[in-house]
């Protein structure tokens, strides 16, 4: 049994319930890419009619869009009716095939998940074969809404009575999130407001620095922000009204006066409590309990063997013997009362710490006692928490030994100190929120003034003032680049590599078609530029291969597409995608042409040397 | 009984039998070793040894019983308590057959739009309007009308898609419903058409506008334009181009109407509470989850079995929706399959 079932019996299946077109959602290019190569396999063609309205559908197309004209796919589509659309594949092949998908020409469509949104045609029926997906190297869950979103496209308004989802097996699957997404509300949508440069300096140029703060309090994140701020106000509201309650007393400060007197206490009698734990009552007593002393235990009689302090915590601690015979070792404080009685044990340096004979003595006393016993009374010195001493020294400094709201104070202190925390906790989580957005501001303002393109009352310098018009990813690094005068006189392929470089972010590996000192040397020193700011923005990838396969391109203006794509491993859709990109990138350097006529020059040449072929089909 | 024969006799038992000998009579019998227990042992008073001696004795007759033996089976089992908790009896799952009922195309009718369709173009005129509905609703016939009222007004529309895939396939899309001389499209570099009165572009250049119009650097006829159509507007939770949206909603000028078009998110009401917040007019919510068309879902094994995914035909929404048993089974059955092995 395969992990997953077989593409063409997929299809089978779904012809046989009559559950045709499909748009099925696999997990990977390639996992696509086998299915449709899979149904070469197994000759399972479509009626000549069919293909000949796909042949037709497809000649219409070729007429818009040259480059569909010699696609290796198209037997495929024309005798399975079946086409893989994802973004391995050019923009003008991708409309095609959803051209096709709208004439209801195909039976199925093989897509990726991962580019559900781009995936803009319904079909009758949708086959979701997976529960997560890969997101930067990570497999994560798909979320309700991305569930939905693809179930969306099941059910063509007009053309259906009712969609289908199709949930088959495969090992990336697990049957609950899928239940979950179809049937659950989809979750809340959260801002990401990030900062970037450009928006810094477009802002200032537009505004003054007093006026951005308003700016940055209409937007979507601090609309967020500010009903979580309310939240913690309302709590903080609470905890206030409770706070009324411990006011003004003897001083007015007096949880803090009383922190301070408590702390000074502990400090002052430090040495004193490292060997004295006990309660009052148990100090009191522990001078009675030698060897020999009965005592009274809960409603029993017993007699001290010996006292000594335990190990861990330094408690005072005692063995006994109980009546029984038993040799047992208790805290001091379980101690009920002292007897007024001493016994004569001869003591002994090992268990049972008396010789055997006192033992055996001790044990027919204990049998012989009377149940009732003169309790010796021992005074307690309940006072005795603070002595004189320190109470002396501490008056000095404090009111609080003689003042009249002590016991208030010392009742109150714990539960008025921990609201006030509180308090103190709410109002900097609040004020943080508030100013969130601002301090991110601010970060950015001044790192925008370090390097020069603000003034230090945040106006826009000359430099800053073309700066703002790169609003493209790692903006910092090409307007550095651009003043340090690395594009000064190289040429326009270099130019397009270097850029393609810096605007590629996928790391999947591509073959490349050839070395080029030039460029390698130039990479090496964006490199380092790169490296240097890495503190301010992240640094690109910055691949060769890249770069090369860009300068290719363009270095040989009658290199055609079709001769192009074999120099590399790459996708074509990926290459489209890159130079698509790159053209982007260049158009922003041309918008540079009041500041720097040459740099707007080789950009406009790279541009008009790359518009050709494929990538001139589409705006 | 001496000394030195108990301490033989002790020597020969078991450590776990010392303890047990030693409880209650020696404390902290348990951290001593064999050795000392019996040495503690022997140095207890006469009394205690005699106690010591007769319970050895009974010891040693009885062979010791270890405490972890399994119970007698005699001992009769707790018998499971009835379970209160059953809840009512489901309706019966739907079959297979049940499932697939009614699978064709409608005939076709003039078109009516909906209820919601017609509040939200109405409710243009005024205010601002967020569409949150299901995929393929109709989302797309509110932006045509809304547009073509606009067009009529003489205003100009900016339609953004967070993709250029889909700004080419609405450029063909409103080319058929408008004629191509009324649209034009926006690239970072080109512009084709950039004089018709609806301009499709992604939502970066649209920001970018913006910020050049807020600078002084007008070229685009921002004063004529009447309505921002943002496609796909659930990208104002992207983490890395969410900020472009937010963006774009602050700085859209005043007097032009703004429609968001977006598929099924959590808090729209939340998203409508800002926009109303930041803009002069009010922005009205238009949310709900009924298809237009209904779905339903199905389980295919890879046998190429096919059953029903739930226990109702529509998919019902809220938590805690059970499964078809069928599915479950066949589930399991795949599990075991596939998983099996790697756990034995």
């Amino acid at each position: 049994m395969p992990p997953a079932i077989h593409p063409v019996d997929l299809l089978q299946a779904l012809r046989h319930q009559r559950l045709t077109p499909a748009i099925v959602f696999l997990t990977s290019r390639r996992a696509c890419d086998e299915a449709i190569d899979s149904f070469e396999h197994r000759h399972v063609s479509i009626p000549a009619t069919r293909s000949a309205a796909i042949t037709h559908v497809l000649e219409k197309m070729t007429a818009e869009y040259p480059s569909i004209a010699d696609h290796p796919l198209i037997p495929t589509v024309q005798h399975y009716g079946v086409a893989a659309h994802h973004a391995g594949h050019l923009p003008s092949w991708k409309i095609a095939v959803e051209e096709l998908m709208r004439q209801g020409c195909l039976d199925a469509v093989f897509a990726t998940t991962t580019l559900a949104a781009g995936v803009d045609f319904p079909a009758r029926t949708v086959v979701v074969t997976q529960s997560s997906v890969r997101k930067d190297r990570d497999i994560m869950e798909l979320t309700v809404n991305e569930i939905q979103q693809l179930a969306g496209r099941g059910g063509r308004r007009g053309k259906d009575y009712v969609g289908f989802v199709v949930v088959t097996p495969s090992p990336y699957i697990d049957l609950g999130p899928i239940a979950n997404g179809l049937t659950n509300h989809p979750e809340p949508i959260d801002s990401q407001f990030l900062l970037s440069y450009p928006m810094v300096l477009n802002l200032l140029k537009a505004h003054t620095v007093d006026h951005i703060q308003p700016i940055l309090e209409k937007s979507f994140a601090q609309f967020q922000i500010n009903q979580r701020a309310d939240r913690y106000e309302t709590k903080l509201d609470e905890v206030e009204t409770q706070l009324e309650a411990y006011g003004q007393r003897e001083c007015a400060d007096w949880i803090t006066q009383w922190q301070s007197f408590t702390l000074a206490k502990k400090r002052r009698s430090h040495h004193r409590l490292k060997t004295r734990h006990d309660p009052p009552e148990v100090s009191a007593q522990l001078a009675f309990l030698t060897p020999g002393r009965v005592v009274e235990l809960s409603k029993d009689h017993a007699i001290v063997l010996r006292q000594y302090r335990s190990r861990g915590q330094g408690y005072a601690m005692l063995t006994v013997i109980r009546s029984g015979g038993q040799i047992v070792e208790y805290p001091a404080n379980t101690i009920t009362a002292v007897i007024d009685e001493i016994i004569d044990v001869a003591e002994a340096r090992k268990f049972p710490w008396c010789t055997p004979h006192s033992l055996k003595h001790a044990i027919e006393t204990l049998e012989n006692f009377p149940t009732r016993l003169r309790r010796l009374p021992i005074r307690v010195d309940q006072d005795g928490t603070d002595s004189p001493v320190l109470t002396e020294m501490l008056s000095h400094e404090f009111p609080c030994p003689t003042c009249p709201a002590r016991p208030a104070c010392q009742k109150d202190h714990p539960q008025a100190l921990k609201l006030r925390q509180e308090d103190h906790r709410l109002t900097k989580t609040i004020h943080a929120l508030r100013t969130e957005l601002w301090h991110r501001f601010q970060q950015h303002v001044e790192v925008l003034q370090k390097f020069g393109y603000l003034t230090p009352a945040c106006q826009l310098t000359p430099e800053g003032d073309w700066a703002r018009l790169i609003r493209i990813n790692h903006s910092l690094l090409i307007t550095e680049l651009i003043r340090m005068g690395a594009f000064e006189g190289i040429s326009a392929s270099l130019l397009a590599g270097v850029l393609a470089s810096i605007a590629h972010d996928d790391d999947r590996p591509a073959s490349f078609p050839g070395r080029h000192p030039a460029l390698i040397s130039t990479l090496g020193q964006v490199r380092k530029v790169a490296h240097s700011l890495s503190a301010y923005e992240e640094p690109p990838l910055l691949r060769w291969d890249i770069a090369a396969i860009a300068d290719l391109w363009i270095g040989q203006p009658t290199l055609p597409w079709s001769e192009f794509i074999r120099s590399t491993t790459m996708a074509e859709g990926d290459l489209y995608r890159l130079l698509a990109r790159t053209l982007e990138y260049l158009s922003q350097l041309h918008g540079l042409r009041s500041t720097h006529p040459g740099l707007a020059d080789s950009a406009r040449d790279a541009m008009d040397r790359m518009r050709r072929d494929v990538l001139q089909e589409l705006p | 009984m001496t000394n030195d024969v108990l301490a033989k006799q002790l020597a020969g038992l078991p450590v776990k039998l010392l303890h047990h000998l030693a409880r209650k009579r020696v404390p902290r019998h348990f951290r001593m070793g064999k050795n000392r227990l019996i040495q503690t042992l022997l140095a207890l008073s006469p009394d205690q040894q005699a106690e010591i001696e007769t319970s050895l004795a009974s010891l040693l007759q009885e062979p010791a019983r270890s405490p972890d033996l399994p119970k007698p089976p005699d001992t009769p089992s707790r018998p499971s308590p009835p379970r209160h908790n059953v809840p009512a009896e489901p309706a019966p799952a739907i079959s297979t057959k049940e499932l697939f009922e009614g699978i064709g195309v409608p005939p076709q009718r003039p078109f009516k739009p909906d209820d919601w369709q017609q509040e939200a173009i109405n409710h243009l005129a005024t205010n601002d309007v967020i569409l949150s509905v299901p995929t393929g609703s109709g989302k797309t016939y509110v932006a045509l009308e809304a547009m073509r009222r606009a067009i009529e007004a003489e205003q100009t529309i900016i339609y953004t898609s967070p993709l250029k895939a889909l700004s080419n396939t609405k450029l063909t899309e409103f080319s058929q419903t408008f004629g191509s001389d009324q649209v034009g499209i926006l690239t970072g570099d080109r512009r084709d058409n950039p004089q018709a009165p609806i301009l499709i572009m992604t939502t970066e250049i649209l920001r970018n506008l913006l910020y050049d119009a807020a600078s002084g650097e007008i070229d685009m006829r921002l004063d004529t334009l009447g309505l921002i159509i943002l496609d796909e507007s659930q990208f104002l939770a992207d983490r890395e181009r969410g900020v472009v949206w937010e963006e774009t909603i602050i700085f859209a000028p005043a007097q032009s109407r703004l429609l968001l078009l977006s598929a099924s998110i959590g808090n729209p009401d939340e998203v409508a509470a800002w926009i109303s917040s930041i803009r002069s007019t009010s922005c009205h919510l238009i949310h709900h989850r009924n298809r237009s068309v209904p779905l339903r879902a199905a389980y295919l094994d890879p046998s190429g079995k096919l059953a029903p995914f739930f226990r109702t035909r529509d998919i019902a929404h809220g938590k805690g929706v059970a499964l078809h048993p069928e599915t479950k089974r066949l589930f399991a059955n795949y599990e075991d399959r596939t998983l099996g092995p790697r756990k034995r």
